[in-house]
């Protein structure tokens, strides 16, 4: 019995890939296009404006304090109601962006934040312009904070990306779902999905451990 | 099952006929879902805090027999999903003879899952005394479980406090996928009241209402302990 | 009260009636002094007088209550003025450094004259070659911060300050954090840059430095100026009860 199952799941394997493909890629534009606006919010949260501050100290809570799932309900079935018609991939690219902006902007405040008051004093001192004082002084060395815990942020990123199979999206999670169905082994087949997932994670979650290390080496040597 | 049923139906009512009558009509229904969603999350994080109070034990260990299974068991679920991991035992349970009610297997899924987050928790919590600590103990000529109970966990607890309430604002928010195996939580609420009167708007915006509740009370119970037990402001990975 | 204000707002650093409060606090009460230009003026004073937060506002570092404050010609907190271009005209050297770690001794002697100045980056690693030779430390141009001792580093700052050629230099007491063996290198590049003629303003309690270049000391209590005066006045016929108590403790040492 078991190995009509396998045989099965062997012609499953073509249906498996696809999964893994669209997690892949599902997970990768939503962790460029989350970095690049999480920077974006963490630096304005840190800026002098209180009023942008804050509403994106807002959004985040709202973001943080909300289940995925939901978050995905809301984008894919709300939206369509302002007349914004969205397929089910690109309703899970929104979501996923906005989900890891969220978490990436906090990460990047606290990297701010770290950096001592004085290197910003000396950088103002020599006239460097705000968007300059971030860019060479700053976020260099925000970066040995912000940087473990953003990997770890790609971990959960593209775990989180299988809740978007409860839209229909046919990523690695609704293959096994789909798969299941036909062979009644949920235990091998979630296995060999847990598995898909293990592979693209755990080399992640090393080097987070790793930069993690390395950075808190590195901390040891900072001047006084 | 799974909602997939939703995608077909678009496009319902504007937002301008948003109902506030019929969210009250709801309302029971909602508090329900809101209970439901409140003590089961209870029970998972009392089950997370025992598998991982045994999983840190393990990993703490010197010898490789405890220390390796434990270790290994943390990576696996740190590295795949939840929903993965819950459709796991909803699908492989059965085949093993456990036919058990969806909201056991949610339970048991959610522990199982917090439980090895805990118990990293807890390990890095304990490996936060300083060494001088251990020393002072051993000096004074403490067995290793009495150093543990009267000298290492007494602090450990306190540092430890803040992170696991984090954990436990992430299990509430996680405890959403279980609605995925129809157990009546707070979010099936929304997705009955969606799928039943073609509402989503009206539902899915009141139980996020809800979520955020239960958020803002665990965050600044976290605020509150962190104050008490005299620490930084906690500052949760949520 | 009054230190010697010039006659017409000559001077290269103006303060007139400036008053700052840290809440209920009144950290700068009425000051009241005026620079010339290439004059060197030594500020002292016990902890808690103000004479850092004295200098921090020439710069914008602090912002000022109420009173003038005019530098080099322009008011600060006047919206016509450009804060940025004004602070590349006045070196700030802080009491602990400040060096970018992540930069080396030339890059943090560069980066403000290439992305500020905008000159041209072979020119300006060529001038701060010769500013990191000037203070001593031609040898150490690709070490970072973490590789140099205290003093090296405060004279890596120096040079950071000389390179985007400023018209006043103003130093936070530069010599405080570091060890007692450190403290002459320190002052002897901060002698060769009054001797070429910078208008300086020094937080610090070294009386010798204040002794060989100082034309002008001024003496801070409470967030007032006290007592100023030429170095041999102050040191030999100290005015004020506070001002003699404070020698005391500082020249017993």
């Amino acid at each position: 019995m078991i190995w009509q199952q396998l045989q099965s799941l062997v012609g499953s394997y073509p249906l498996a890939l696809r999964g893994l493909g669209v997690t892949v890629v599902l997970s990768l534009i939503s962790l460029v296009l989350g970095t690049l606006l999480g920077f974006g919010l963490g630096i304005l949260r840190t800026g002098g404006n209180r009023l942008i501050s804050a509403a994106i100290g807002a959004w985040v809570d709202l973001i943080r304090g909300t289940p995925f799932l939901v978050q995905i309900f809301l984008i894919f079935f709300i939206l369509p109601e302002f007349g914004i018609e969205l397929d089910a991939f690109t309703a899970g690219i929104i979501a996923l962006t906005n989900l890891a902006a969220c978490f990436i902007c906090e990460i990047v405040v606290a990297g701010i934040r770290s950096v001592p008051t004085g290197q910003v004093e000396a950088a103002l001192a020599s006239g460097l312009s705000r968007w300059q004082r971030m860019r060479q002084v700053v976020l260099p060395q925000a970066m040995r904070i912000v940087l473990p815990p953003l990997v770890g942020q790609y971990v959960l990123l593209i775990k989180d990306s299988s809740v978007v199979s409860a839209i229909g999206l046919t990523d690695l999670t609704r293959v096994g779902w789909l798969v299941v169905q036909r062979v009644p082994n949920g235990l091998l087949v979630f296995f060999l999905v847990g598995l898909g997932y293990f592979i693209v994670c755990y080399p992640l979650i090393m080097l987070a451990r790793r930069l993690e290390r390395r950075m808190g080496a590195a901390h040891g040597e900072v001047q006084l | 099952m799974s909602t997939a049923s939703l995608v077909s139906g678009t496009s319902f009512s504007m937002l301008e006929n948003f109902s506030f009558r019929t969210i009250v009509e709801y309302l029971p229904l909602f508090g329900q879902g809101l209970v439901t969603t409140v003590w089961l999350s209870a029970l998972s994080f009392a089950g997370a805090l025992a598998v991982g109070i045994v999983l840190a034990a393990m990993s703490l260990q010197r010898g490789w027999l405890f220390r390796v299974p434990a270790k290994a068991y943390i990576d696996a679920v740190r590295a795949t999903p939840l929903l993965a991991q819950l459709y796991f035992l909803y699908f492989g349970l059965p085949h093993l003879g456990f036919v058990l009610p969806e909201l056991v297997v949610g339970i048991l899924a959610l522990s199982l899952n917090s439980g090895a987050y805990v118990a990293e928790i807890i390990r890095a919590g304990i490996l936060s005394i300083p060494r001088g600590q251990v020393e002072a103990g051993v000096a004074s000529g403490m067995t290793y479980v009495q150093r543990m109970r009267l000298v290492i966990l007494p602090q450990a607890f306190k540092v430890t406090i803040p992170p696991l309430l984090g954990q436990a604002i992430v299990l509430v928010k996680d405890s959403a996928l279980l609605s995925l195996i129809s157990v009546s939580e707070l979010t099936r609420a929304g997705q009955l009241l969606a799928s039943d009167r073609f509402m989503p708007a009206e539902g899915f915006i009141t139980i996020a209402a809800f979520y955020l509740l239960l958020y803002y009370g665990l965050k600044g119970l976290a605020a509150l302990s962190g104050r008490w037990l005299g620490l930084q402001p906690a500052r949760s990975s949520t | 009260m009054t230190a010697s204000p010039s006659k017409n707002g000559t001077g290269m650093i103006e303060f007139r009636g400036v008053n700052k409060w840290f809440g209920a606090l009144n950290v700068l009460r009425d000051i009241t002094l005026s620079v010339e230009p290439r004059e060197v003026v030594v500020v002292c004073g016990p902890s808690g007088s103000g004479k850092s937060t004295l200098i921090r506002c020439i710069n914008g570092l602090e912002t000022i209550r109420d009173g003038d404050l005019v530098v080099d010609g322009q008011r600060l907190g006047d919206p016509a003025t450009n804060m940025t271009r004004l602070r590349t005209e006045i070196g700030f050297v802080f009491q602990s450094f400040n060096l970018y770690p992540h930069r080396t001794a030339l890059e943090n002697v560069t980066l403000a004259p290439i992305h500020v100045r905008k000159i041209p980056r072979n020119e300006a690693e060529q001038a701060g070659r010769e500013l990191l030779a000037k203070v001593g430390l031609a040898d150490k141009v690709h070490a970072y911060p973490a590789q140099l001792s205290g003093g090296q580093q405060q004279r890596v700052a120096i040079a950071r300050c000389l390179g985007m050629r400023p018209k006043i230099m103003l130093f936070d007491e530069p010599t405080s954090a570091l060890d007692p063996e450190m403290i002459s290198e320190v002052l002897d590049v901060m002698v060769a840059v009054a001797e070429e003629g910078m208008t300086m303003m020094v937080v610090t309690h070294e009386m010798g430095f204040a002794r060989k270049v100082a034309q002008r000391v001024v003496f801070m209590d409470a967030g007032a100026i006290v007592e100023s005066g030429t170095p041999e006045e102050f040191f030999s016929q100290p005015k004020t009860d506070r001002s003699r108590a404070f020698l005391s403790k500082i020249l017993r040492h």
